[in-house]
């Protein structure tokens, strides 16, 4: 029996068009996300590939067009939680920072020097309860109550988060520029006895 | 609503001022007006948080990631015919949120397209211009000459305008070459990069951000995106 999907009915080209209309939308901002959590570029393509899949198979049920995007993001995200392996990374609560810190002109200076790739880095040195809704702050889709919505926790949270969240950012990029900076001391050859 | 609940308010405001109209906000950011230290720590903030965004921004992709993401939903088991008005809602949605990024706000990825837009945004802010060569002169006078339409197609030789010198950048691991031309006193910086393969030409993506406008297209053989401080119309009459 001919489905009506082997027809390509309208309906069918439609939903084509939408999905290939959403990957272009989105597909690069959830691969940044996606690499943010993940860390390396083959887990965040599996990511991102695997949201667009779960958005094909299930999508139809979403019944509010307009939370789209929020529902990528939210299923990249549970996508990630669901594959992930226990992060043994513990942040000591001492450790946290205020989130009182000043911007200082030179912190500024520094992210413009560096490459994206090592922005992202030292982002990916910030703790993952910071580093998520940090990630989504900086791509700029959502705002900070869509990505309270997104990571399931109140908007107070994502605030405290966000602000905590960018002096760890500031000190790991200060740590990476000054580590990028340290020129290693030749190794000396070790001598053959004859 | 003092200044330390407004920066712990503000440090959730994105740059660009996509949150301008996020009422959440308007408290602190009356008060931001109010007081001048406030001011120019919230200044500092924004600049701090537009540099981090650009940066992430500049990160591509891979090209084969946006075609891999198509094959794979082509198999999945899709059912497709009970929700067609949301799709229609979907589609109209993501159309206006295209046209409002485009044409009043910050910009957002669109896919390849969108991202060699910005990428040449972020170039044209940032980088340093210059380039030389005779291949490179006939090209730029071609684009320079008023009756050329861009999208009709470029005689573009990438080999040999690599070798004599044109600038090269990088873009998602590839070469991209920047010109720079001035079209009725206006510059204009347009920038090429050799596609994977033949391909359709497509839609033409538009993109608005710092004052800066930029439009990508491809030909069956390159991506092009041709940036300038001119306004979207200016662009759109290159094409």
């Amino acid at each position: 029996m001919e489905t009506r999907e082997q027809t390509g009915d309208a309906q069918g080209i439609v939903g084509d068009g939408v999905f290939t209309l959403l990957v272009d939308r989105y597909y690069a901002a959830l691969y940044r996300f996606a690499l943010s959590l993940a860390r390396n570029q083959a887990d965040a393509c599996d990511l991102t590939q695997q949201t667009f899949y779960v958005w094909a198979t299930k999508g139809h049920m979403l019944r509010d067009a307009t939370r789209a995007k929020t529902w990528l993001f939210t299923t990249l995200y549970r996508e990630f939680l669901r594959g992930r392996r226990r992060d043994t990374r513990v942040t000591s609560l001492e450790d946290l920072p205020t989130g009182e810190n000043d911007v200082a002109d030179e912190e500024i200076d520094r992210v413009r020097r560096l490459d994206g790739a090592l922005v992202l880095e030292a982002l990916g040195a910030v703790a993952e309860n910071f580093r998520t809704p940090l990630t989504l702050f900086y791509l700029e889709d959502l705002s900070y109550q869509e990505i309270a919505e997104t990571l399931g926790v109140p908007v107070g949270t994502v605030m405290s988060r966000l602000s905590r969240g960018k002096d760890f950012l500031r000190a790991a990029l200060a740590k990476l520029e000054q580590k990028s900076q340290i020129v290693p001391f030749p190794l000396m050859q070790r001598r053959q006895a004859p | 609503m003092n200044s330390d609940e407004a920066k712990f308010r503000l440090r959730a405001y994105r740059p660009g001022g996509r949150d301008a109209d996020n009422a959440a906000f308007a408290e602190a950011l009356a008060l931001v007006e109010r007081d001048p230290a406030l001011r120019e720590w919230f200044k500092n903030e924004q600049a701090f948080d537009a540099a981090v965004t650009a940066k992430i921004r500049s990160v591509a992709a891979p090209l084969e990631l946006r075609a891999a993401i198509l094959a794979g939903a082509r198999i999945a088991p899709r059912r497709r015919l009970r929700f067609g008005p949301a799709w229609w809602a979907i589609a109209a949605a993501i159309v206006l949120a295209f046209t409002w990024s485009t044409f009043f706000r910050q910009p957002a990825q669109a896919g390849s397209l969108g991202e060699f837009a910005g990428f040449a945004i972020d170039d044209l802010r940032n980088g340093h211009h210059g380039g030389h060569g005779a291949a490179l002169s006939a090209l730029q006078a071609m684009l320079a000459n008023p009756s050329t339409h861009l999208a009709r197609g470029l005689p573009v030789d990438f080999a040999q305008l690599k070798n004599s010198g044109c600038r090269t950048l990088t873009f998602a691991g590839c070469d991209v070459l920047e010109i720079c031309f001035q079209r009725a006193g206006i510059e204009f910086h347009c920038y090429i990069l050799p596609r994977a393969g033949p391909g359709a030409a497509g839609t033409p993506y538009h993109l608005a951000s710092n004052g800066m406008n930029a439009i990508a297209w491809n030909d069956s053989h390159y991506t092009y995106a041709v940036v300038g401080t001119a306004g979207a119309e200016a662009i759109n009459r290159l094409l």
